[in-house]
C-alpha cells in the first residue's frame, strides 16, 4: 500500500469544496473536509494532516485566527486560500506562518503545482542531508557548493547580493517569498523596511538572467507581496 | 428640518461672534496705531486715514454691512472725540466734520457691497461647480450601470443556459458537444471574472478623489505581472512585450494600471477580429511613459472611435461579437489613467488599432537613474 499524503481542506462553500476535493482524490492525495474553523482546527489536531488547504473566509472563525492556533501546535504546511482582495490579506497569511497561497478562482493545475511545492518543501526542511546541492531549471543551473551560476553553459557574474538574492528564491522555488522575508534574510533583521533596495537589485538580476525583463521565465513578480521562482 | 434650523441659528450666530470679535480686534489696533502717531505728529490727518484704512479692513474680513458701519461710527467719534481739539471732548462744530463722517461711511459702504457681491460670487460658482462634478460622477455611475447590467447578463444567460442544457440533454449529448459545452461555460466564466475585477478596481478609486494614492512601482514587473494573469486567461493569444531597457520606477497604483493592460489586450483579443498577434510595449518620453496596445485587425470603425471611452458605441447590435461588449473595460481603463493624471487615446493605423495611454513620471526618477548601475 502507498502511503497517500492527506490534505484537511478547510472550507464552507460546498461548491469549492467539491471541486478541491475533486481534484485532490484524483490526484493519489487523502482529504479530510472541515466545513468551518473550530472543526478544522480539532481535525488538524486529531488526524495530522500532511497539509492543510484554508479558506480565509469562513463562517465562525476568521481564517487567520485558524492559521495562528494551528501555527502554535503544528509546522504541517499550510496554504491559504483567498479572495482576490487585498495584497495585505496575503502578505498577513504568510508573514503568520502559512507556506503558500492560492487565489480565487484557481485552476486545478495551479493548486496542484502549490500542493506538490509545499509538501516537498517540508520533506526537505526536515532533513538536511537531502539538501538539494543544486538548482537546474531549463538550463539555468545555480550551483549552491560552488556558488556558481550558470545560464545555457555559460556563468553568470552575480555580485554578492544578487547570489543570495538568487539562491534564496532558487532554494525556495515554487513558493512565493514576501519582500519582508528577503529582507530580513539577507539584509539582517535591521534593515530598512522600504523595498526599493531589493526591487532595483531584482532589476539587475532580470538583467543577467532574463532574455526579456518584460516577461521573465525564471522569476515572477507578484507585486505587492514578493517574489516566486520557477519550480 | 428642526436640526436644519438649529444648524442655521448656529452658522449665523458664528458669523456674529466672528464679525464683533474681527471688529472689535481691528478697531483696537487702529486705535493703537492712531494713539502712537498723534504722540509723534500731532496730526490728526494721518490718524484719520489710520480709521479709513480700518473701516475698509473691517468691511473687507466681515460680512454683512452691520461691521463696516459700526467701524466707521465708531472711528468717527474716535477722531473727533480723542484725537482733534478739543480733545477727550465731542465737538461737532468742527469744519469739515460732515465731509470726513460721509467720507468714512461712504468707503465702508462701497468696500462691504464689493466685498459682499464677490464672496457670494465664488461662492456661487464653488457650489456650481460641485454640482457639474456631481452631475459628471452621476453620469459615470449610470454609464458604468448601463454597461454592467448588460455585460453581466449575458455571459451569465450563456452560462445558466449552457449548464441546464447540460443537465437535461445530457443523455442525448454526444461526448464532443458536452465538452464543447462546458468548455462555453468556462469562457463566459472567465469573461465574468475579469468584468468583476474590473468592478473591483472601480471600489478602488474612492468616489470623491481626483488623485488615488500611488507609490512608486518598477515598470517591468508591472507590465510583466499583467501579461503574466492575461496568459492564463486566455493563453492562446500570442502577445510581443518590450519595455525600455533602463530600470523605472513609475508612481502608481499598480493593481489598477495591470488591469488597464489586461483590458486592452483583451480588446485586441475580442475586437480586432483577427486572430494576430499583439504589440504590448513601453517607451519614455519627456516626463512620461507612454504604454502602445497595438493589434493587427480590422481596427475600430471610425463612428465608434469618437466614444470608445465612454462607454458608447456598445448598445449597437452591428458589432459582430456583440456580447463582448468592451463597455466597462474601455470605461475604466479611462478612469484609472485619468486618475493618474495620464491621457488614453485610441488611433486607427494602417492595419489594426492601437490604444496609447500615458502615465507621468515622478520627480523621483532622476534619483533611481543615478542609483541604477547596469554594468556593475
Amino acid at each position: 500500500m502507498t502511503n497517500k499524503h492527506t490534505i484537511l481542506i478547510i472550507e464552507d462553500e460546498k461548491n469549492i469544496g467539491n471541486y478541491i476535493e475533486t481534484i485532490v482524490n484524483s490526484n493519489q492525495y487523502k482529504s479530510i473536509r472541515a466545513r468551518n474553523g473550530m472543526s478544522g482546527i480539532s481535525l488538524c489536531v486529531s488526524h495530522h494532516p500532511d497539509l492543510i488547504l484554508l479558506d480565509l473566509g469562513l463562517p465562525d472563525v476568521d481564517g487567520m485566527d485558524v492559521l495562528r492556533k494551528i501555527r502554535e501546535f503544528s509546522t504541517v504546511p499550510v496554504i491559504v486560500i483567498s479572495a482576490r482582495t487585498q495584497e495585505t490579506e496575503k502578505v498577513e497569511a504568510l508573514d503568520a506562518g502559512a507556506d503558500d497561497y492560492v487565489t480565487k478562482p484557481f485552476g486545478s493545475e495551479e493548486l496542484l503545482a502549490r500542493i506538490r511545492t509545499a509538501i516537498r518543501h517540508r520533506i526537505l526542511a526536515g532533513s538536511f542531508a537531502h539538501r538539494e546541492p543544486s538548482y537546474q531549471r531549463d538550463g539555468l543551473v545555480i550551483d549552491f557548493d560552488k556558488r556558481l551560476v550558470t545560464l545555457q553553459g555559460e556563468a553568470i557574474h552575480l555580485t554578492q547580493i544578487e547570489y543570495k538574492l538568487v539562491s534564496l528564491l532558487a532554494r525556495n522555488a515554487g513558493r512565493v517569498l514576501t519582500y519582508d522575508f528577503i529582507l530580513k534574510d539577507i539584509w539582517g533583521p535591521y534593515a530598512d523596511t522600504d523595498n526599493q533596495i531589493l526591487r532595483v537589485n531584482m532589476a539587475n538580476i532580470r538583467r543577467k538572467i532574463e532574455k526579456n525583463p518584460a516577461e521573465p521565465h525564471y522569476i515572477f513578480t507578484e507585486i505587492g507581496v514578493g517574489y516566486r521562482m520557477l519550480e | 428640518m428642526k436640526g436644519g434650523l438649529w444648524f442655521l441659528e448656529k452658522q449665523e450666530k458664528h458669523r456674529l461672534l466672528t464679525n464683533i470679535a474681527v471688529t472689535s480686534v481691528l478697531m483696537t489696533l487702529a486705535t493703537a496705531a492712531a494713539a502712537a502717531f498723534f504722540h509723534y505728529s500731532q496730526n490728526s490727518t494721518s490718524v484719520a486715514i489710520v480709521y479709513v484704512l480700518t473701516v475698509m479692513l473691517v468691511a473687507r474680513y466681515t460680512s454683512g454691512y452691520v461691521p463696516g458701519i459700526v467701524a466707521s461710527v465708531v472711528g468717527v467719534v474716535y477722531v473727533n472725540y480723542v484725537f482733534t481739539y478739543p480733545f477727550m471732548k465731542m465737538n461737532f462744530t468742527m469744519d469739515g466734520y460732515p465731509v470726513t463722517f460721509m467720507g468714512m461711511m461712504v468707503v465702508s459702504g462701497i468696500t462691504s457691497t464689493l466685498t459682499t457681491r464677490f464672496k457670494r460670487q465664488s461662492q456661487l460658482l464653488n457650489e456650481r461647480e460641485k454640482l457639474l462634478m456631481e452631475a459628471e460622477k452621476e453620469t459615470m455611475r449610470a454609464n458604468l450601470l448601463r454597461a454592467v447590467s448588460h455585460d453581466l447578463r449575458t455571459p451569465l444567460t450563456a452560462v445558466i443556459g449552457l449548464a441546464s442544457a447540460y443537465l437535461e440533454e445530457g443523455s442525448r449529448l454526444s461526448e464532443e458537444e458536452k465538452a464543447h459545452m462546458v468548455k462555453g461555460i468556462q469562457e463566459e466564466a472567465g469573461w465574468l471574472l475579469n468584468m468583476v475585477e474590473n468592478l473591483l478596481s472601480v471600489t478602488r478609486i474612492r468616489v470623491g478623489d481626483v488623485k488615488i494614492a500611488t507609490s512608486p512601482e518598477p515598470l517591468e514587473e508591472v507590465v510583466s505581472e499583467a501579461v503574466q494573469r492575461f496568459r492564463k486567461r486566455l493563453p492562446q493569444a500570442v502577445v510581443h512585450v518590450r519595455v525600455p531597457e533602463e530600470f523605472l520606477m513609475v508612481p502608481m497604483d499598480a493593481a489598477l494600471i495591470e488591469q488597464v493592460i489586461i483590458n486592452l489586450l483583451e480588446n485586441a483579443v475580442y475586437h480586432s477580429g483577427v486572430e494576430g498577434d499583439i504589440d504590448l510595449f513601453v517607451e519614455r518620453a519627456q516626463g512620461e511613459l507612454e504604454f502602445h496596445v497595438r493589434d493587427y485587425g480590422n481596427g475600430i470603425r471610425p463612428e465608434r472611435l469618437a466614444r470608445i471611452f465612454d462607454g458608447a458605441g456598445m448598445e449597437s447590435n452591428e458589432s459582430g461579437d456583440s456580447h463582448k461588449g468592451m463597455g466597462i473595460g474601455l470605461t475604466i481603463c479611462k478612469t484609472i489613467i485619468t486618475a493618474h493624471q495620464g491621457i488614453i487615446q485610441a488611433f486607427n493605423r494602417d492595419q489594426g488599432a492601437e490604444f496609447i495611454f500615458t502615465l507621468p513620471l515622478g520627480e523621483e526618477q532622476a534619483y533611481d537613474e543615478q542609483t541604477y548601475d547596469p554594468d556593475h
